[in-house]
């Protein structure tokens, strides 16, 4: 069931940011209102666009690509913690999902402890980043108070655009992430019996699929967001 | 006509068949009779029937013993409790999970080998060795239930011509082993009437019913229970009679049965017991649920059919009972299933409810119950146990019954048929064992010790001078044999005891002549004839006659090899006609020295070099073979075979001898070899009992009741036990016997030294970060409620 829903979740979280891609760079899709017409073009994009990614850079062009990241020339603390950060997160995704799906007696033995390991130190860094971070992702300080009256809340909407999901994914991102440090100590705590440890259990799981989800959808929309 | 015929011989067909159902029906109604709702048990005044169904009146004289299938039987029906647990192994098809097998021991010949009807791993079908009913009666009689082998069909009752049937009877199913209440109920009278061959009296004699006379073991073949008593022979072969205590009949000769329904504890405890080796009876821990006052048969139930509930999980599945699935520990504690399914309420006589606080939920799927719970908390090394069955135990009386082998140990923690690790027992096989290919047949300890001759007697021989030396002895004087730092005496049992000798002081300055005979008297040895100068005047008048008496006392040694004489300087001595001869040692017998035997014309000492160097070698511990001996019985066993075959030259050797875990077999060379093999593996058996209290289970302290860097758990070796004195010996660890990494096992262990300080960080991240999340909430439902305006 886990498994089934988190690939599904995943081909959806990807089918979509792909197709917002394709949106942005085919603006006169948008006049078009066929379906059976925007998923051809959506295909036929996609179709071009995966073997272009995938083979972009090749093997040999990695290190330059990985060089080419804005990451390595940040102050040394902040690369560190960036760099523990999406390390441990990378490997937790990594191992966390792979037992889940594959492997039916789920996560043991050293990945296991590597995981463990692993969740410390991105809860340590996700802390950090939540507190020297957070504030670049505030929303707007504008006022967003609902109208009065009810029918003007009809016609409410609040001005959102890309860097607004990206936030919005930020904030998602920090509440998972605090979700599965909560359900990673707790059932190390003498409290929950039998019954408690399946519900922590499955909340770790869940709250790892969010997680993911969030990072991805961050990552697309404000790490390697296409260029304007 | 034809078509009433067409008609009326289907509806014909139909009637008779309907009538045979109705019969049949019938039938098991009677043998499945439906309680009435009461729960008292009835007073069982019944009179007591004999084998031939007929009415035992207990005045009479040459009374017959009674019999439970036709004493019992008009109540319960007797071919339904045949197919019970204790009674069905010859012929089950559904055998469960793996119990602890009967243990052929025979320390003679070194074996201790696992046997069962069932088909458990590592169990050997004593139908493989060609053991018949017969023989495993007489083996393991004394810790059996009756029935089964002990009662054979009548097809099986000539099998071979050892077998006397005719002679002993068969042990019906003995129904007062498990359900007499009475304090008579004495299982050691049912040990020794068993090995009295006193079959068809045990179960009489064993309820305390009568008194039983007699051995039928001693009576000829030929000897029929009808032929009545043996007038040839009033003292030695007596034939089994029984007299009644006719006190407890009442004026019909109705027997007053004191039924304990269900049995107690103490019925079967008879059989089940299992203690550790060190433990004494007034510390001895008892399992939770009898402290509780739960009985044995409150959770091991079973109705008539007296298919017993083991209390396993899966039980229902292997045996379509389904009911058993509610007696596991996970159903009584937590009313669930194996997958887990609630099928009951939980709490049968008054279970608690486990919570299982703080415990990973990979502990559950991975571990049985009985890991946390039952047996010995794991210590530095494995308990050694002994088991009522094993090891012999509650036989009482003037012998001594019980044995400290086979060495049992618990609990070694091993992967069940289910993939879960449990708790079990563990005993390493020894047998010797004839190979064909890649199949490979234990031999019966009789076939060994025939072929073997006198190699294995090494002990026999020495206890028989020391025997026969002890006519010899004067008042509170033992003979002993003194070599290889062991002193030696005869026990009561015609072995050989074996006591660290502590040398000269001891000795009386005369432990450098050591293999030497003497005799002990307060604590004192002295040389078994005084050093003398026969050619002296002055010799000690004494010393003669000693001389004497010891000769005429060995002359007394089963199998004497040769003639008794000793060589003293240079005189030997001899009796001949009663009286002492002397005479110049002859020069072939120069060298020759103290008592010895005259063979050929040859000195030989009193023992064999190789017989004082066997069981110098082997004193003091639990081994009963040296590998000089396994190598000799082999080369007799192989040119045994190559007599009887054409003989496959520089071929592999057709036998080999199992013993702690490795299989020892001649190379070509004629050299013991060893090598690891799968018939050498440890054979094992899930426990389940004693269950500690829930303070005392792993994991009550914390997860570092076994996760440590050096855990007792994970963390020990066990080395393979066996009767052989061998450096070769196989040896498993604990993590390969759970089958679990032991590396990660370590590194493991090692991350909870840091596990308090990891739960400090990760809390102290959860609220850091759960306040800026905080902050977030509210100032965004601020925003949205109106209440945070933006700043001018």
């Amino acid at each position: 069931m886990f498994a089934v829903i988190t690939i599904l979740a995943l081909l959806t979280v990807g089918l979509g940011l792909a197709f917002r891609r394709f949106r942005i760079q085919h603006p006169s899709a948008e006049g078009n209102i066929l379906y059976a017409a925007i998923i051809r073009d959506f295909s036929r994009w996609l179709g071009l666009r995966i073997p272009a990614v995938l083979s972009k850079p090749t093997p040999a062009g990695w290190p330059a690509w990985v060089k080419g990241f804005r990451l390595w020339r940040l102050p040394l603390f902040e690369k560190w913690l960036l760099i523990g950060f999406y390390g441990s997160f990378l490997y937790l995704a990594a191992s966390g999902f792979f037992f889940a799906i594959f492997i039916r007696r789920g996560l043991y033995g050293f990945p296991l402890v590597l995981h463990v390991m692993a969740g410390a130190l991105f809860a340590v860094c996700l802390t950090l980043i939540a507190f020297l971070r957070a504030r670049r992702f505030t929303f707007n300080s504008g006022p967003l108070a609902l109208p009065g009256d009810l029918d003007a809340v009809r016609k409410f909407r609040i001005p959102w655009g890309a860097r607004d999901w990206a936030k919005g994914f930020f904030w998602l991102f920090l509440l998972a992430g605090f979700s599965l440090a909560a359900s990673a100590l707790l059932p190390m705590l003498p409290w929950f019996p039998y019954r408690g440890q399946i519900i922590l259990f499955g909340w770790h799981r869940w709250s790892a699929l969010v997680s993911l989800l969030a990072a991805i959808a961050f990552a697309d929309l404000e790490l390697f967001r296409p260029k304007d | 006509m034809r078509a009433v015929g067409r008609i009326a011989r289907p509806a014909l067909g139909l009637l008779v068949l309907g009538l045979v159902a109705a019969v049949s029906a019938h039938a098991g109604d009677q043998k499945l009779k439906p309680w009435d709702g009461n729960r008292t048990t009835p007073s069982h005044f019944i009179p007591l029937r004999d084998e031939n169904n007929e009415l035992i009146v207990p005045t009479d004289t040459d009374a017959m013993p009674f019999s439970a299938r036709f004493t019992c039987g008009p109540c319960h029906d007797y071919k339904t409790v045949q197919g019970g647990w204790h009674f069905d192994a010859m012929k089950a098809e559904k055998n469960g999970r793996p119990g602890e097998p009967w243990i052929w021991l025979d320390p003679k010949t070194g074996t201790v080998l696992p046997l069962s009807y069932r088909k458990w791993p590592g169990a050997w079908d004593p139908r493989v060795l060609r053991l018949n009913p017969w023989d495993f009666t007489l083996l393991f009689g004394r810790h059996m239930a009756g029935g089964g082998p002990a009662e054979p069909g009548d097809e099986d009752v000539f099998p071979g011509m050892d077998s006397r049937w005719n002679v002993s009877g068969k042990a019906e199913i003995n129904c007062l082993a498990c359900h007499n209440k009475s304090g008579r109920q004495d299982h050691s009278e049912w040990a020794k009437q068993m090995l009295r061959e006193n079959l068809r009296w045990a179960a009489t004699a064993a309820a305390g019913i009568g008194e039983v006379g007699g051995m039928a073991s001693r009576l000829k073949e030929t000897w029929d229970v009808y032929d009545g008593p043996n007038l040839d022979d009033h003292e030695w072969a007596v034939a089994p009679s029984v007299k009644y205590r006719t006190v407890d009949f009442d004026g019909k000769h109705r027997y007053f049965f004191d039924i304990a329904y269900p049995p107690d504890d103490r019925n079967c405890l008879a059989c089940h017991s299992v203690s550790p080796v060190k433990e004494t009876r007034a510390t001895a821990a008892a399992d939770v649920h009898t402290a509780k006052g739960i009985k044995c048969a409150e959770c091991h139930r079973n109705d008539l059919q007296h298919g017993i509930v083991r209390g396993y999980e899966g039980e229902a599945m292997d045996t379509g009972n389904r009911s058993a699935d509610s007696f596991t520990c996970r159903g009584c504690h937590l009313g669930e299933d194996p997958t887990g399914k609630r099928i009951v309420v939980p709490g049968r006589l008054g279970a608690p409810y486990p919570k299982h606080t703080g415990i990973p939920l990979v502990h559950f799927r991975t571990l049985a119950c009985t890991v946390c719970h039952s047996g010995p908390v794991p210590g530095k090394s494995w308990a050694r146990v002994r088991t009522s069955r094993a090891n012999r135990l509650g036989v009482y009386g003037v012998a001594r019954w019980s044995t400290d082998l086979p060495a049992i140990i618990e609990p070694v923690y091993m992967k069940d048929g289910r993939g879960k690790i449990g708790p079990q027992r563990l005993v390493w096989p020894a047998y010797w064992a004839r190979t064909e290919g890649k199949e490979i047949v234990p031999l019966q300890p009789g076939v060994i010790e025939a072929a073997a001759g006198d190699i294995l007697k090494c002990e026999d021989r020495i206890a028989g001078v020391l025997a026969a030396l002890s006519q010899a002895c004067g008042e509170n004087e033992v003979p002993v044999l003194a070599a290889g730092g062991w002193l030696f005496e005869v026990n009561v049992d015609g072995g050989l005891d074996a006591s660290p000798m502590v040398a000269a002081e001891k000795s009386g300055g005369k432990n450098e002549a050591y293999p030497f005979w003497g005799t002990e008297k307060d604590g004192v040895i002295s040389p078994l004839i005084p050093d003398f100068d026969p050619a002296a005047e002055d010799k000690d008048p004494a010393a003669e006659p000693k001389v004497q008496s010891v000769l005429e006392a060995l002359a007394g040694v089963a199998g004497i090899p040769g003639k008794p004489v000793v060589a003293m300087k240079k005189t030997l001595y001899q009796v001949t006609d009663r009286n002492l001869a002397s005479a110049p040692v002859p020069a072939e017998l120069g060298g020759a020295s103290g008592p010895g035997w005259l063979k050929d014309g040859q000195f030989e000492p009193l023992a064999a070099e190789f017989d004082i160097r066997t069981v110098a070698a082997t004193a003091g511990t639990e081994k009963t073979l040296t590998e000089e001996q396994v190598g000799l019985v082999l080369k007799v066993l192989d040119q045994g075979e190559a007599q009887r075959k054409e003989p496959e030259k520089g071929g592999p050797s057709h036998f080999t001898y199992i013993s702690g875990g490795r299989a020892f077999r001649l190379d070509k060379g004629g050299r013991l070899v060893s090598e690891a093999a799968d018939s050498a593996a440890p054979v094992t058996w899930p426990l389940a009992h004693n269950v500690r209290p829930v303070q005392q289970s792993l994991g009550w302290n914390g997860c570092t009741d076994c996760h440590t860097a050096d855990s007792k758990f994970f963390f020990k070796t066990a080395k393979a036990t066996g009767p052989l004195l061998t450096g070769s010996i196989a040896s498993r660890s604990s993590t390969s016997l759970m089958g679990v990494g032991g590396l990660f096992h370590r590194v493991f262990g090692l991350t909870f030294a840091v596990r308090p300080f990891f739960k400090v960080i990760l809390a102290l991240t959860i609220l850091a970060t759960g306040a800026v999340l905080l902050v977030f909430f509210v100032v965004v439902a601020g925003k949205l409620a109106g209440l945070i305006e933006k700043r001018s």
